[in-house]
């Protein structure tokens, strides 16, 4: 038993951290230049979970949460599960299936599309001329089309747990960027001739924030080694991760809007591109009731 | 990463599970506080005998010197065999006898530490006041020297098992005029001695398990001081050092075998059809989940790097008010039944009642997110 991050996840992580940093900052996350994608996939992050690198889950769940910091594209996740389970290279859509259809994020340049069907991942393909148009996440563009007549399902219930896994991790991340932002806010804003983080009552809802993640982390990374162990009980503590990190996704976002104050409502601070992240992660590979209620199946 | 425990490890759980299994009583810990005391000094007894008592502590004390992997597992089959709670040898094996193995010198510890581990001696804790609670540095309990010997006078409160203790680790200012955190002393106080009075205080549950003590000219001998003159915080400190994660072990337990009756009990009585309750019965599911996962990522840190962080924090606060979410869920399945609690019943309403300590004793809520901001995130502390 061990939880612990070893030497070489604390190097890929730090890596990760300084890749996103320098070339994917937050903070530009609306204006992302049109070079990000190659760039991303010349660093290899689209191909961590294909068959010549194959990183286990635990490791790429790290990844994902550093990524998911900086608002990385949300089709990393589609690629990354595509690449793992289909023998799709290169760049694979993210579909969101509805009652009315499909909408489908960041089909630029992307000839397929991957998402969750009937509890089962499936793919499909992109028709041409696509229309692509803004979305409440400024980080992805959403196409919209009718229910596709030919989808390919995966014979297997773990690339759903994968996609949702990675779900986790990327709402964990946005967690974090939240709470980093608030402290960091906190710490420096003076009113009353003092930093807001003095005050007991902006104090405790950045403990809080820190609280949620923490919880998030720690049961993404039990989760994750519990697909690695290929546990019995491994569906539900990938729901479980992905229900906390949601939690703390959306409610981190929340309280640092509250912390940042006046700048914290408008559109050129940051705060509000953590909230949009979270309302579009939680249309993503969302966690089933019964299976965190712990139904028989 | 890795969440599987060795064949070896397996093996010893094997072991824990077949001697509580044979071993735990069958009846309950009783509620009177003479009989409870009887109960706990027994059962401590006959984990001593079978070589169960304080498996975190040296060997050479008599403990167990158990690894933290294994600790964890007898802590986990303890708890998942309904073992009974240690109760009155709480502050003993948890408390004052780490801070003696310590600090203390090695007469006290061969005096000590045995029959604390055999369920024979009591100990109590004297650290808050009625003017020093969260802020505990503001203690006023004050002994002045007078040749080989302390002079105790003052009060200490919310002192739990005062009533029956034989000892107690007792924080005094032993530096007249000295502030904070300086000019305290941590001293072995043996609670027969005259000039000591014990008032219990019941709780707003019925049982009495906490007093105030009240200390007239109360005589201590100077060799009773543990760890030096003036150096009382540091050692009450360092008692934090030798808990190494494990201590969130038995609650994690708790609240897992509690959230499954929950869910089952919802289903039985159909109130899980109701969307609010299968909701939050669901997110309590997946949040008792997740403080596992923390109590094992914190244990793995301590196992890496020697030290736990001040993650303990976040746990602590984490697994309080889940556990007070989780009472709080009994009692609304439980309905109009809990208007016929009466003094004393060790019902779930009891159980609530008794479960707002959670998020007072040992440090509020409201200090573990000072902790947590000001240490974890950095922010400027406001004391």
């Amino acid at each position: 038993m061990d939880l612990s991050l070893d030497s070489q996840q604390e190097a890929l992580v730090a890596a990760t951290a300084d890749w996103c940093r320098d070339n994917m900052p937050l903070e530009q996350a609306r204006n992302r230049p049109d070079t990000l994608w190659s760039a991303l996939q010349a660093m290899g992050w689209t191909a961590m979970t294909g068959p010549d690198v194959a990183l286990d889950h635990a490791t790429e769940a790290l990844v994902f949460v550093e990524l998911g910091r900086h608002l990385a594209p949300v089709s990393l996740m589609s690629g990354a599960v595509a690449a793992r389970w289909t023998d799709q290279p290169g760049k694979v859509a993210l579909a969101l299936f509805g009652n009315a259809g499909v909408r489908v994020c960041d089909a630029e340049g992307a000839t397929i599309a991957l998402g969750i069907c009937d509890g089962v991942i499936a793919t499909f393909r992109l028709p041409p001329g696509l229309v692509a148009s803004p979305a409440l996440d400024p980080t992805t563009t959403l196409a919209r089309l009718a229910q596709p007549s030919v989808r390919t399902p995966v014979d297997s219930p773990l690339p759903a747990l994968h996609l949702q896994l990675l779900t986790a991790a990327f709402a964990a991340g946005c967690a974090d960027a939240a709470r980093d932002m608030a402290s960091s806010y906190a710490a420096l804003r003076e009113q009353f001739e003092r930093p807001i983080g003095w005050f007991q009552a902006i104090k405790h809802m950045c403990a809080d924030m820190a609280v949620r993640c923490a919880v998030a982390r720690a049961q993404i990374s039990f989760a994750a080694c519990a697909l690695d162990a290929d546990a019995p009980d491994a569906a539900f503590h990938v729901a479980a991760a992905r229900q906390v990190a949601e939690q703390a996704a959306m409610e981190n976002a929340r309280a640092n809007i509250q912390v940042h104050g006046g700048i914290g409502m408008t559109d050129e601070a940051s705060p509000h591109l953590c909230l949009k992240r979270a309302h579009l992660l939680s249309f993503i590979a969302p966690a089933r009731r019964s299976v965190l209620l712990g139904d028989p199946a | 990463m890795d969440i599987r425990f060795s064949a070896e490890e397996q093996k010893f759980r094997e072991e824990c599970r077949e001697w509580l299994l044979a071993n735990v009583p069958s009846e309950r810990r009783p509620l009177n506080a003479a009989d409870a005391i009887a109960f706990d000094k027994e059962w401590q007894h006959r984990l001593f005998d079978a070589g169960w008592a304080g498996i975190n502590w040296p060997t050479a004390y008599g403990g167990r010197g158990l690894s933290l992997v294994q600790q964890v597992i007898w802590l986990e089959e303890y708890a998942g065999a309904h073992a009974p709670w240690i109760g009155a040898n709480f502050v003993g094996i948890n408390h004052g006898g780490p801070t003696l193995i310590l600090n203390a010198t090695e007469e006290h510890k061969a005096y000590h530490l045995p029959r604390i581990l055999k369920g024979e001696a009591i100990w109590c804790q004297g650290f808050s006041e009625p003017g020093a609670g969260s802020d505990l540095a503001a203690i006023r309990t004050h002994a002045r020297i007078e040749g080989d010997e302390l002079i105790v006078n003052g009060t200490k409160i919310w002192t739990s098992f005062a009533h029956v203790a034989d000892w107690q680790e007792l924080v005094v200012r032993t530096e007249a005029g000295s502030r904070r955190h300086q000019g305290l002393s941590w001293v072995i106080c043996d609670m027969h001695a005259p000039g000591i009075e014990v008032r219990p205080i019941r709780k707003m549950s019925g049982q009495v398990e906490f007093a105030q003590v009240f200390y007239d000219d109360v005589r201590i001998p100077l060799a009773n001081v543990v760890g030096g003159l003036g150096n009382g915080w540091k050692v009450a400190m360092s008692t934090l050092s030798f808990e190494r994660g494990t201590g969130f072990i038995a609650e994690q337990v708790k609240l897992s075998q509690e959230i499954e009756e929950l869910v089952a009990s919802a289903r039985a009585s159909g109130a899980i059809r109701d969307d609010r309750i299968a909701g939050e019965l669901a997110q309590m599911r997946a949040e008792v989940a997740a403080l596992r996962a923390m109590t094992y990522r914190n244990i793995s840190d301590v196992i890496r790097r020697g030290q736990p962080g001040p993650e303990a924090s976040v746990i602590r606060l984490f697994s309080a008010e889940l556990g007070q979410r989780l009472e709080r869920m009994a009692l609304l399945l439980a309905g109009d039944d809990i208007l016929d609690f009466r003094y004393g019943d060790d019902t779930l309403v009891g159980e609530y009642l008794r479960g707002f300590a959670a998020t007072i004793a040992g440090g509020t809520a409201q200090i573990q997110r000072d902790i947590i901001a000001e240490r974890v995130l950095g922010l400027p502390k406001s004391r």
